[in-house]
Parts: structure tokens; sequence; C-alpha cells
């Protein structure tokens, strides 16, 4: 836990001056130094390795691909295909460039893309209506809806990141998307990072509160 | 090139996280953010807000995903099995079916080698059985030869058959005679020797002496004065014919 306590502040910026903050956040986080040894261990080719990055990291990643492939049975299959592409092409994650989340994060978003383009495909060719319709059946939670802090910023906001984030439009199909102009888009976009930042820095802070008045 | 103003401005770098970026604007951002460590930090700020938005929204896959996916992974580890692997498998292989030949050839040699050693021992021990009896018939011949009330007579013969003999060992107390017949030369197959006492001036019959026999044992006749060999026709006689007798001693 101490190890991480470096890293986070970049997510805090450097202008951040109080520690204490750094150190509550490490706890509601994973860190992500522990990560380096269970990649170091994947890329030797332990799959164990495999599964405790899998029950790290599912979650997260099947809450983007739902959202992009709009269906149950469709999705499952990608989330399975991803970590298996984790699994081969973990050699060339380099982590200079980034954290592993948003390696994983890509390779989750353009496999779900290109699964949903397949299955509109064989929709079209074969009539098959079957995966469209399991998609509104059978979701039991209601992908329109956001949780955490972005479900507190306005709509318009909501939907601009969802569209880019959660759905894997790019921000030209999105702006189109929306009915508004690209540079409008992109403000939006802005705005909508710039608010969750300060919203998050305002959990800190009242966790921090929390933590130390009350306790 | 790209200046750092620009990539902000144009919302670059979220195009970037978003992998929504071609090749040389992915080269010249990531040029960007190794010169510019406030870049690199705005870069990583945003990595963490997304992360955290992740962790927010995310949604718990059914079980059944990750045990499809240890199937899978157990599937690929057969398939990624190194060569090295297989070859020592396969000479491992070999090797165990060489030995198992060699063992069995071996255990059918052994097996052979047993039957044959399991058959050498019946013969040894029917042939101890005969050498035990031979032993205990000259043992009983030789404690009679050698016994001291035992005399031994030669009876030589005359003019008929000149330098032979015949050795009649005579036991008075056992009432035993046992004659060696292979001093005599042979007959030919329609005659044979034939053994009398004489009791009283009578003739009485003793037995046949075959001479291809060691030691011959014969009735042991009362009151005998003499002992006589004579040439009978094969099977014996039940008179002696005088004429064609041959040895006599007196006892």
């Amino acid at each position: 836990m101490r190890a991480s306590v470096r890293k986070y502040t970049g997510f805090l910026g450097l202008d951040e001056e109080e520690p204490l903050f750094i150190i509550s956040l490490t706890s509601m986080e994973p860190p992500p130094l522990e990560d380096t040894e269970v990649i170091q261990r994947i890329i030797n080719k332990d799959k164990d390795a495999l599964y405790l990055l899998y029950d790290k990291y599912s979650g997260a990643l099947f809450g983007v691909i739902l959202r992009i492939c709009q269906n149950q049975v469709l999705a499952e299959d990608v989330l399975q295909e991803t970590f298996v592409k984790i699994w081969e092409k973990m050699g060339s994650y380099n982590p200079d460039k980034g954290r592993f989340y948003t390696w994983a994060y890509r390779i989750a978003k353009n496999t779900a893309l290109n699964a949903v383009r397949k299955s509109d495909k064989l929709i079209q060719n074969e009539d098959l209506g079957v995966l469209k319709d399991k998609s509104t059946t059978e979701s039991e939670v209601d992908l329109q809806k956001l949780n955490g802090a972005i479900s507190r910023l306005e709509p318009h906001h909501q939907e601009a990141i969802s569209l880019v984030y959660f759905r894997g439009y790019t921000h030209r199909e999105a702006n189109e998307e929306m009915g508004v102009p690209l540079g409008t888009f992109k403000s939006y976009i802005r705005q909508a990072l710039q608010l969750l930042r300060e919203s998050y820095k305002i959990g800190i802070v009242l966790f921090w509160w929390v933590t130390e008045v009350i306790g | 090139m790209m200046d750092k103003d620009y990539i902000v401005k144009e919302g670059l770098l979220e195009k970037y996280l978003l992998d929504e970026l071609d090749t040389d604007e992915t080269k010249a951002v990531e040029r960007a953010i190794s010169e510019h460590a406030d870049l690199r930090q705005k870069l990583q700020q945003l990595e963490a807000d997304f992360e955290r938005m992740a962790f927010e929204n995310a949604i718990n896959p059914p079980s059944h995903v990750k045990d499809s996916l240890k199937v899978q992974m157990e599937g690929t580890k057969i398939k990624q099995l190194p060569t090295h692997w297989l070859w020592t498998a396969a000479s491992l292989t070999i090797l165990f079916m060489l030995t198992t030949f060699w063992m069995y050839t071996k255990w059918q040699a052994t097996k052979k080698e047993l039957n044959s050693l399991q058959n050498q021992s019946v013969e040894l021990e029917e042939r101890l059985d005969l050498l035990e009896e031979n032993y205990e018939l000259t043992n009983n011949r030789l404690q009679l030869i050698n016994n001291p009330s035992t005399i031994p007579f030669v009876l030589k013969g005359n003019e008929k058959i000149p330098n032979s003999r015949a050795v009649a060992y005579v036991n008075h107390d056992d009432r035993l005679v046992v004659v060696n017949p292979k001093g005599l030369p042979e007959l030919p197959s329609h005659q044979t020797y034939q053994m009398w006492s004489d009791v009283d001036g009578e003739m009485i019959n003793m037995g046949l002496l075959p001479t291809d026999k060691d030691l011959v044992t014969l009735k042991y006749i009362d009151r005998a004065e003499s002992l006589n060999i004579t040439i009978e026709p094969a099977g014996g006689n039940d008179h002696p014919t005088v004429e064609q007798l041959i040895s006599y001693v007196t006892l």
C-alpha cells in the first residue's frame, strides 16, 4: 500500500500539498504497483496471475463491453476473448505509455466493436433477430443509467462521456448522435472531465475529513 | 510537429486514451508526452479518472465466464506445449517400450531355463533313486561277501571251457548262495548255465546262471556235498545233463 503512494500524486496533481489525502485514496482504489508483479507473472505464462487480473478488472471491463454490445451473451464472449488477448499480448504492454487498465480497456473496446459489427452483419444477412431481442429482455442492469461521480453531472455531460467512453463511439460519431457541432461536443467532454476531477477531489477531501475528524 | 497547447485544446489526450488516433497522431502525442512532464501528468490524471469512473460503473460478469476462460486457457496450454516436451515424451515412450520388450524376452528366457532346470531336477532325482537302489544292492552283496562266515569257492572250468571260472559265496549261517558268473564264456542264446547241489548222490536244481549279471543269488540247499555247473537248453532243465558238466567244487 505505502509503495503506491508516489504513483497517486499524478492522479491528484503535483499542486496538491496534503499527502494525507493520498493515503486515504489508496484504500479506496486498488494500487497499480502490485499490477506490475502480476503482469510480469503473466509474461512468464503464469495462468493464475491472469485469473488474479480477471478478478480485479473483469467488472470494470464488462461494464464497458456490455454497454457497447447491448447483449449479455455477446458481451460474455467478448469479455473472455479480451482476457485471452491480454494473455497473448501482455508482452507488448509498455507501462511507460500508460496504466494497465487503459491498455486493457482499448483491447476490450476494439474486441467489442468488432463483435458488434460481425453480429450486425449476421442479422442483416440471415435475418436473425435473436441477438437484438435478447438485449432488451435479458439485461437486468439498466445500461443507460450510470453510477458514481458521472451520474451527478448534467445530462449532456453524462451523455457525451457515456457515448465515447462506455458506448465505443468516436468523437465524430458521438457529436452526430447528440446533434451538436464537433467543437461543442469537445467542450462537453472537456467540461465533463473537469467536473469529474473536481468531484473526485471533493470526495477525497470529504473522505479525509470524515476519517480525521470522526476517527 | 504537434505543439503542447494544440494537443490539450483539441482533446487529443482524450482521443489518445480512447484509441481514436491514427498511427501518426499517436506517435506525435507519445513524443509530446515524453518531452513534457506536465502533459504526461495530465494524461496520468485522465487515465486515473477514467479508470475510477469505470470501476464506479463496473458490472460483475457471471461466474461461468471465468470458468469458460479457464477451460480455454487449459486448452491453449496443450496447444502451446513446447516441442521438446513432446520429444521427451516420445523418447520416454520408446525407451519404455524397449525396456518392456527386453524384460519380456528376459522373462521368457528365464521361464524356459526354469522349465529345463525343473526337468533336470526330476531326472537327477530319478537317477539318485536308481543309484540308491543300486548302492543298497551292492552294499548288501558286499556285506554278504565280506561276512566272516561266508566261504568263497572257485569253480574252475574243465577241458570244455578251459581258463574260465565262476566264484560261489556260501553262507551256511544265513543259508545264502551267491555266484559271480562273469568268468564264464558267453553261451549261444539257446543254451544256459545251470547250477546243481549234490546231496547223497542226487543232483538238486539251484537255479540258472545268466552270464550278463555280476552276482546271481541261488537257492541254498541243505547238506550239499558239492556244487556243479552244467550247460543246459535255454530255460533250464529238470535233470542235469552230465555230459555237459563243465565245473564242480566240493564243499
